[in-house]
């Protein structure tokens, strides 16, 4: 039950980060995407399995905001929140530099496949944004890595 | 096991994902039941964050940040007289050209069909496709409805889904729309579509044609069956040509994304008035 909460408390602030990003401005909105940071948030602290689900929710309320295919966004956070999940129960990324390269391979390689797919599937071009949307998968490394760590220092201080 | 389970779910997760994306095919781009309970659970949230922060903003405005009020009180005051000028003397030169009744029936129709919407969210996946209105069925927004900044200029046209109390708005600056244009002079005629970067692309004007020039302006033509003739949409920026059968043209759309916070929906069909 107290997952589930957390779920979607997660999901309403991704939402909320996003529609307050979109008032403060139009640039900012390329450069964060909140819906990552939630899926890869969770993925890097619960795993694979509820990494795949917040990616699944996740990426349906993105397509939903969003006019294209519904469920594009779906697959690629669902792939994402998985192996992000999967690949840190493998290998240790806790430590700050490994969760800041971890989340940024993943951030970059959903960003990858989420446009390669708009690309082949749907003959949508390549928007790079002025080159803007190549700084979103660092901006969400980074992002991640500052909560991830502040919640570890959280749970370190109470234990 | 455990691992087996998991992997599974993934399986069964990415499943469902590609046949959520297979059902639209024949669809042909319609919302699917999902998306439209998806939108409609989630756009309130968005409602909700957007009228929070305008409620802060009003109260800190109206009640503590007053500097430059009176200034900008004087201003908007002369505006309003120069724009009732301006109305007053349109409306005694349209009653020229048509009967007056025929006229006043028409500007009270026009005057009657604006609904002032607020933006509350821009599309996550490309911020140049489609923005999110505060207006739904509840208001009289139906799929098609032109949508117009403050200053008049295209800004798009309402699509699905729609719930009751918010819309979904397709923006000119979005790939896959289309609308048909003519140049202001010479009213040479084209389709413009977005580049969704925030440009747009003027189509199909052939090579050989010498009546286009770089700073003109583009008005709707009403040739496209969505939006009616007349209203300003941009202004030519660049004309290139390379070895296609078509010029290649850029227009910079006159609407601002990061300065629409209010739009104007036309909810009567505009096209039967013009």
């Amino acid at each position: 039950m107290k997952n589930i909460i957390e779920g979607a408390v997660g999901v309403v602030l991704a939402l909320v980060l996003h529609t307050v990003l979109g008032k403060i401005s139009v640039t900012l909105l390329i450069l964060f995407n909140a819906f990552s940071w939630v899926v890869l948030y969770f993925a890097l602290s619960r795993h694979e399995v509820f990494g795949a689900i917040m990616g699944t929710v996740c990426g349906l309320l993105q397509d939903s905001l969003s006019l294209g295919v519904f469920g594009v966004g779906g697959l690629t956070k669902t792939l994402l929140g998985f192996s992000a999940g999967y690949i840190s129960r493998k290998i240790n990324v806790t430590p700050l530099n490994r969760t800041f390269v971890f989340a940024l391979v993943m951030a970059a390689a959903e960003l990858f496949l989420w446009k390669t797919l708009v690309l082949f599937l749907f003959g949508e071009r390549w928007n790079a944004a002025g080159g803007l949307i190549f700084v979103q998968p660092l901006m969400t490394a980074l992002s991640v890595t500052i909560v991830f760590q502040v919640r570890r220092k959280a749970e370190a201080g109470r234990a | 096991m455990k691992e087996k389970r998991r992997f599974l779910l993934l399986l069964g997760l990415v499943f469902a994902h590609l046949l959520l994306i297979s059902i639209q095919v024949p669809k042909g781009g319609e919302p699917t039941y999902l998306e439209r309970a998806v939108f409609t659970l989630f756009t309130p949230v968005e409602h909700g964050v957007v009228s929070f922060f305008q409620g802060l903003q009003d109260f800190w405005r109206n009640y503590f940040y007053l500097r430059d009020v009176q200034r900008q009180n004087q201003s908007l005051r002369e505006e309003a007289f120069l724009l009732r000028q301006e109305n007053q003397a349109l409306k005694n030169l349209l009653l020229k050209f048509q009967g007056g009744r025929e006229i006043q029936d028409l500007l009270s129709t026009v005057s009657r069909s604006i609904l002032v919407a607020s933006v509350i969210g821009i599309d996550p996946g490309q911020v140049y496709k489609t923005i999110q209105l505060n207006k739904g069925t509840a208001a009289g927004v139906r799929k098609d409805m032109v949508v117009l900044d403050r200053k008049g200029h295209l800004v798009g046209r309402v699509v699905e889904p729609i719930s009751s109390k918010e819309s979904r708005v397709q923006l000119i600056s979005d790939e896959d729309s289309g609308v048909g244009v003519v140049t202001e002079r010479f009213r040479v005629v084209g389709i413009l579509q977005g580049d969704a970067a925030g440009k747009c692309w003027l189509k199909y004007i052939v090579k050989t044609n010498k009546e286009i020039s770089v700073d003109e302006e583009l008005l709707t033509s009403g040739l496209d069956g969505v939006y009616p003739s007349g209203l300003p949409v941009g202004r030519i920026v660049s004309i290139a040509e390379d070895n296609d059968l078509f010029k290649k043209i850029i227009v910079q759309p006159y609407f601002d994304l990061s300065d629409l916070e209010q739009v104007a929906v036309f909810t009567a069909d505009l096209r039967e008035l013009t």
